[in-house]
């Protein structure tokens, strides 16, 4: 299983994607617990605000899209963890 | 037209040279991957007491113009008795609104003087200056108000001199007096968040983060980025172009031609000497590129291994279909971008004379809806030409071979009408 979150907007429209593929990971129980603890189906819709980051978070079959200030909590969790495995 | 960028999902990291198709981790060191930030990572939301918090702070929604006056009126005319609660407050609201409302109609218009508040003095700024102290968290601390002197930060006195500039063209080209044309009090934070790689307009304010030291400087450093920000709150007070598709492309589009005019209008440059770029220095020099953005050669401003190149259109042949960025609003804006140098080249001189008057009056003019296209807002452009300077003019044949230039041909009997 594949999480990839992509972020794109911002002043300087550059788009950047971070992946991780969970069943590689040490922990891999605990991404999956964690993945299918989130609220994939009550994302809000986003209110478009000027240069402020966009995210499209993928993790098949589930596909949200949150705009910078929805990010927080568990999806905030979410992107710092992937970005963080991603960069690793 | 249409490269899809869209659904490019990538599976490498760090080795694509086209960022609409890499992914692109903002660090440079790839060796040392511990010089990334990850006990601060962009966006860190814990607060001072180790707690955690909403990022962003509340989530502060435009509130200007976000139910059109059109929409209020249809809906108070509703006679249906299941939308009686929603019919009796849009017309409560068309009732509040309407001084307001009316003050804003006439300030799309392109002759009227703004409005002053009693308490104001017209054409002085007003300008609050607040620290975020790298939280995430508005609008910070105040640490430098109008008329105190520089403080030892220089991003408090770039913003506050910034704004300063902004506030300036606006005023003696434009007679625009602030954001809403009234004498709005303009405030800013500066120091959001740790290694924030970005500034926004919240609706309410400017905010500037200090980048990460390896892609971004500071992003006070670039006076066209300020104005930028400050020219989105004029477009929400003015045009309200929405912020999706080729409207949001406008809508980014008018911020860059703001800002790249209050850069030219403080440094004294014409056409010909000015850099029409967008956020010059804003780029470490570990960065192979000049500035976010280009307008005289848009998709040319960098060309980096790690950013990849600058992927903007400079034609509509190049028009970018993307389900990323509200549709690409900071792609697509170098359509729109280049029309406007094509147009202030042909006139020649100062670009904020003639080329920045038509574009001021076309959006604070009645030609355009928040949701006009591309096409909409170039006839736009060239009826406001007509109107300032008269049908075959050379401002107006400008504007009709500037749009011409980038693929969007605007007739003359449109541009007439």
């Amino acid at each position: 299983m594949k999480v990839v979150v992509s972020r794109s907007g911002g002043i300087a429209g550059l788009r950047v994607t971070w992946d991780v593929q969970v069943d590689e990971q040490p922990d891999a129980a605990s991404w999956m617990q964690f993945l299918e603890a989130l609220p994939w189906d009550e994302a809000e819709d986003t209110v478009p605000a000027p240069d402020r980051y966009i995210y499209r978070i993928r993790c098949a079959p589930h596909e949200v899209v949150l705009a910078e200030p929805q990010v927080h909590g568990a999806w905030k969790d979410l992107i710092d963890r992937v970005r963080a495995a991603s960069e690793q | 037209m249409g490269a899809d960028v869209s659904g490019c999902w990538q599976t490498h990291r760090m080795t694509g040279t086209d960022h609409t198709q890499s992914p692109v981790p903002f660090g440079r060191h790839r060796a040392q991957p511990s010089s990334f930030p990850h006990g601060h990572t962009l966006g860190d939301t814990r607060d001072d007491t180790g707690g955690m918090r909403q990022a962003g702070g509340p989530a502060k929604p435009f509130r200007c113009g976000i139910v059109p006056p059109y929409l209020l009126a249809r809906l108070a005319e509703v006679d249906d008795p299941r939308f009686s609660a929603a019919a009796e407050a849009a017309r409560k609201s068309l009732r509040v609104d309407d001084p307001i409302r009316s003050l804003r109609l006439g300030e799309r218009r392109t002759t009227a003087l703004p409005t002053l508040p009693v308490d104001a003095v017209p054409g002085v700024a007003t300008r609050t200056i607040s620290d975020a102290g790298h939280l995430e968290r508005l609008p910070g601390r105040v640490v430098r108000v109008e008329g105190a002197p520089p403080v030892a930060d220089v991003a408090v006195n770039e913003a506050y001199d910034g704004l300063g500039d902004t506030h300036e063209l606006y005023w003696s080209q434009y007679l625009r007096d602030s954001i809403d044309g009234r004498g709005l009090p303009l405030d800013a934070t500066v120091h959001y968040g740790r290694e924030y790689d970005n500034a926004f307009w919240d609706g309410e304010r400017m905010v500037f983060g200090d980048g990460d030291g390896e892609v971004f400087n500071r992003f006070t450093i670039s006076l066209s980025v300020i104005a930028h920000e400050l020219t989105h709150g004029v477009t929400q007070y003015s045009a309200n172009l929405a912020y999706q598709g080729q409207s949001g492309a406008l809508n980014e589009s008018v911020s860059d031609v703001f800002g790249a005019l209050v850069e030219q209008y403080a440094a004294g440059q014409d056409v010909q000497s000015a850099s029409w770029l967008i956020g010059a220095g804003l780029f470490t020099e570990q960065v192979q590129g000049q500035a976010l953005r280009s307008m005289r050669a848009p998709g040319t401003a960098y060309d980096d291994d790690v950013l990849g190149k600058d992927p903007q259109p400079d034609s509509m042949s190049g028009y970018i279909e993307t389900e990323d960025d509200y549709g690409g609003v900071h792609l697509n804006s170098g359509i729109p971008n280049r029309a406007f140098y094509l147009v202030a080249e042909a006139i020649g001189g100062n670009a904020w004379e003639a080329a920045g008057q038509i574009w001021y009056d076309t959006i604070t003019g009645p030609n355009l809806t928040t949701t006009s296209d591309f096409a909409t807002f170039a006839a736009a452009t060239a009826t406001a030409a007509v109107a300032r300077y008269g049908e075959g003019s050379t401002e107006h044949d400008a504007v009709l071979a500037g749009w011409d230039g980038v693929g969007l041909g605007v007739g003359p009997l449109q541009a007439a009408s």
